[in-house]
């Protein structure tokens, strides 16, 4: 059975899901320290066309992944800047990042569009655990960067609810007068985590470049995925471990098309396309109202320039 | 640690020149580090340069190609500003505009023709007004009883409302595309009774007159009707709103409908005066997105949007016209950099320009020990 189209599918939405999953888990920390970060795409993009340059130049994809990550950190660092320093407005500064990301990205990656990349990686086959019905083609037959994505996000989780610094981290997306208080840099605290969710987009920006299709082209690379992740977040209630299930719906949304065509289902693509928004929407309204805004873990003080002198 | 705190401090005084100054340097220092790009790609920063600015703003054509591209500029900064300015954080400007795009070109395709060119426009630019505050409504709402934040759910409206535009064209055979055309989809062109008459054989149209004129209204309606009142007060505090007997659900609701007008408007005039027809991919070029830095920039005065949406515009006319230039090849890409480059600098450049950062000694406590035994 493992290989009818529907679990064809599914295995591929599994590789589908890791690029957003990644970009979501840092957009994710972001916004637990309390800062929005609407430059996912740009950071993704920033981080795909240095992950080419450099797998191209050294041949190697650890390197490349690596080089991906640093470029989505360094840009994410503009942000941090701009928005805990200078308290500049997180969602001006943010959809300035994606602006500068992409013409940034398009610019240095004019004189590789469309070349292909001679390194990727490739899904490895657990021995006979792969030809188990069903989790077989899903969970042991995928590329290291899927299960480094599952041990990201349970080490993010972990983190969060069960170390000091993770308390801090929450402290300071919540209230932070009272971690101010507490003696958490709040300042500092922002700062690492915005840079982090630079690293994890970047990252998933490299594995666009470096798992799915290996070229580089400025408007089919992230297609929209940084905007995906940015729903994602909001849709799996800023917990780290909805995230991967969410990645993986909304991954499916993006490959189902394959299956449903076999099945003689016409939906056309724009429609599954629309999913993860409308989805996220519906969350929202059912859940993200005043009242139970708390219980889905959305920080209080998110978008918000913290100020010591007006506290 | 650093030995010293630094701290942002308000400014209490705004002399003039360090106001005209602060645009100038941002724009400056955004140039320079452009330029450090440009010199590793192996470019002559100079002759780019030289090359961008008389591609949009010393010719007649450059002028006036610079102004088409400002005038949905205009509108979606107008769409920002009325609402950023009371802390409502419509980012969806984007989705308005492809949903005026649909509405007005719906209307131009079915309701125009035969109609004088000036009530066929109108016919368009209501249309597709109506179609951007449609698409601001769910989220106005959501946000007035529910308290759901509008900064994602217009930003999630913004995708929904492009893969609508896009199944339109390339994905049904809809009343937008034209059918007739075997080849690449396309939409279907609207009548001549439908569009913008061009100024003599340029470009521009006068969808930039409505522009200005539509920011001069938003002008007039924030300085000088109880509506602006009602917004003002509730921007700077809504408890105090509603002590003062302001009906802040409907304040907020008419402002993000009134933004998501502004929106569509924007989409409706692409339509109308460029495009005359439902384009996706001519009209998927961040527009909207565009518009909130336009605002912030022009800190959400209407007049001051209309210079910076020209300056931005002329960045983008100058990508294009470059393509076309003979001698050195130019990278249209470069003009996206720059864009976004300055648009960095100049978000940096509007807080210091009203900051100062202060770098005060950090005391510890073995110092206090040490000064006060001394």
């Amino acid at each position: 059975m493992n290989d009818t189209a529907f679990v064809l599918t599914l295995a591929a939405s599994v590789a589908a899901a890791v690029p957003i999953a990644l970009a979501a888990l840092g957009e994710l920390l972001s916004e637990k320290a309390g800062v929005l970060n609407l430059g996912v795409e740009g950071m993704m993009l920033v981080g795909a066309v240095t992950a080419f340059q450099i797998g191209d130049a050294t041949g190697s994809l650890w390197l490349a992944l690596f080089a991906g990550a640093l470029g989505g950190t360094l840009f994410a660092s503009i942000h941090a800047f701009l928005s805990v320093t200078l308290r500049a407005n997180q969602i001006v500064s943010g959809l300035a990042l994606t602006i500068f990301g992409t013409g940034l990205s398009t610019f240095i990656g004019k004189s590789i569009e469309g070349l292909p990349l001679a390194t990727d990686f490739k899904p490895t086959a657990w021995g006979p655990l792969a030809d188990i019905p069903l989790l077989g083609p899903l969970l042991f037959n995928q590329d290291p960067m899927f299960y480094a994505t599952v041990v990201f996000a349970l080490i993010i989780a972990f983190y969060l609810n069960r170390t000091r610094a993770g308390l801090a981290l929450r402290a300071v997306g919540e209230s932070p007068g009272t971690a101010d208080t507490m003696g958490v840099a709040v300042g500092a605290v922002r700062y690492v985590h915005v840079m982090l969710g630079g690293t994890f987009a970047g990252m998933g920006g490299a594995y666009l470049v470096l798992g799915q299709v290996p070229a580089w082209s400025q408007d089919g690379t992230t297609a929209g995925i940084g905007w995906i992740a940015l729903a994602l977040v909001v849709f799996a209630s800023w917990k780290p471990l909805r995230v991967l299930l969410g990645a993986f719906l909304f991954g499916f949304a993006r490959r189902a098309n394959f299956w449903l065509q076999g099945e003689g289902v016409e939906i056309p693509a724009e429609f599954l396309a629309m999913l993860p928004y409308a989805l996220t929407v519906l969350v929202l309204v059912v859940w993200g109202t005043r009242d139970l805004r708390r219980r889905i873990g959305a920080p209080a003080a998110l978008g918000v320039p913290y100020i010591r002198d007006e506290r | 640690m650093l030995p010293f705190n630094v701290r942002l401090e308000r400014r209490m005084d705004f002399p003039w020149w360090r106001n005209a100054l602060t645009p100038f340097l941002s724009v400056l220092a955004a140039l320079i580090v452009g330029g450090a790009f440009l010199a590793i790609e192996g470019f002559n920063p100079i002759t780019v340069y030289r090359a961008l600015f008389d591609a949009s703003f010393t010719s007649k054509f450059g002028i006036t190609d610079t102004l088409t591209l400002a005038t949905p500029l205009i509108l979606t900064g107008l769409a920002a500003a009325i609402v950023f300015r009371m802390n409502l954080f419509n980012i969806g400007a984007e989705g308005q505009l492809y949903l005026g795009a649909i509405f007005g070109s719906w209307a131009g395709l079915t309701i125009s023709e035969g109609l004088p060119t000036i009530l066929g426009v109108t016919v368009v630019l209501i249309a597709g007004a109506i179609g951007g505050a449609l698409w601001a409504l769910p989220p106005a709402l959501a946000k007035a009883y529910l308290g759901t934040s509008e900064i994602i759910t217009t930003l999630m409206f913004t995708f929904i409302g492009l893969f609508l535009m896009k199944y339109l064209i390339f994905g049904s055979n809809s009343a937008w595309r034209d059918t007739e055309v075997a080849n690449f989809p396309q939409g279907r062109k609207i009548p001549p009774e439908a569009r913008f008459e061009a100024f003599g054989n340029t470009r521009l149209h006068w969808g930039l007159i409505v522009a200005i004129g539509i920011a001069i209204g938003i002008w007039a309606l924030i300085r000088f009707t109880s509506l602006g009142f009602d917004m003002n007060v509730v921007g700077s505090s809504p408890n105090a709103a509603a002590y003062a007997g302001i009906p802040v659900r409907r304040t907020v609701i008419i402002a993000l409908l009134i933004s998501g007008a502004l929106g569509g408007l924007a989409g409706a005039t692409e339509v109308a005066g460029r495009a005359f027809a439902l384009d996706p991919n001519g009209l998927e070029l961040g527009i909207g997105f565009t518009g909130i830095v336009v605002a912030a920039l022009a800190r959400y005065n209407p007049f001051a949007i209309i210079f910076v949406a020209t300056f931005l515009g002329g960045i983008r006319n100058a990508g294009l016209a470059l393509q076309s230039l003979p001698g050195e090849r130019v990278p249209v890409e470069v003009s996206l950099m720059l864009q976004g480059a300055i648009l960095l600098f100049a978000i940096g450049g509007e807080v210091f320009g009203n900051n100062r950062l202060r770098l005060t000694r950090r005391v510890t406590t073995a110092d206090a020990i040490a000064e006060a035994t001394a």
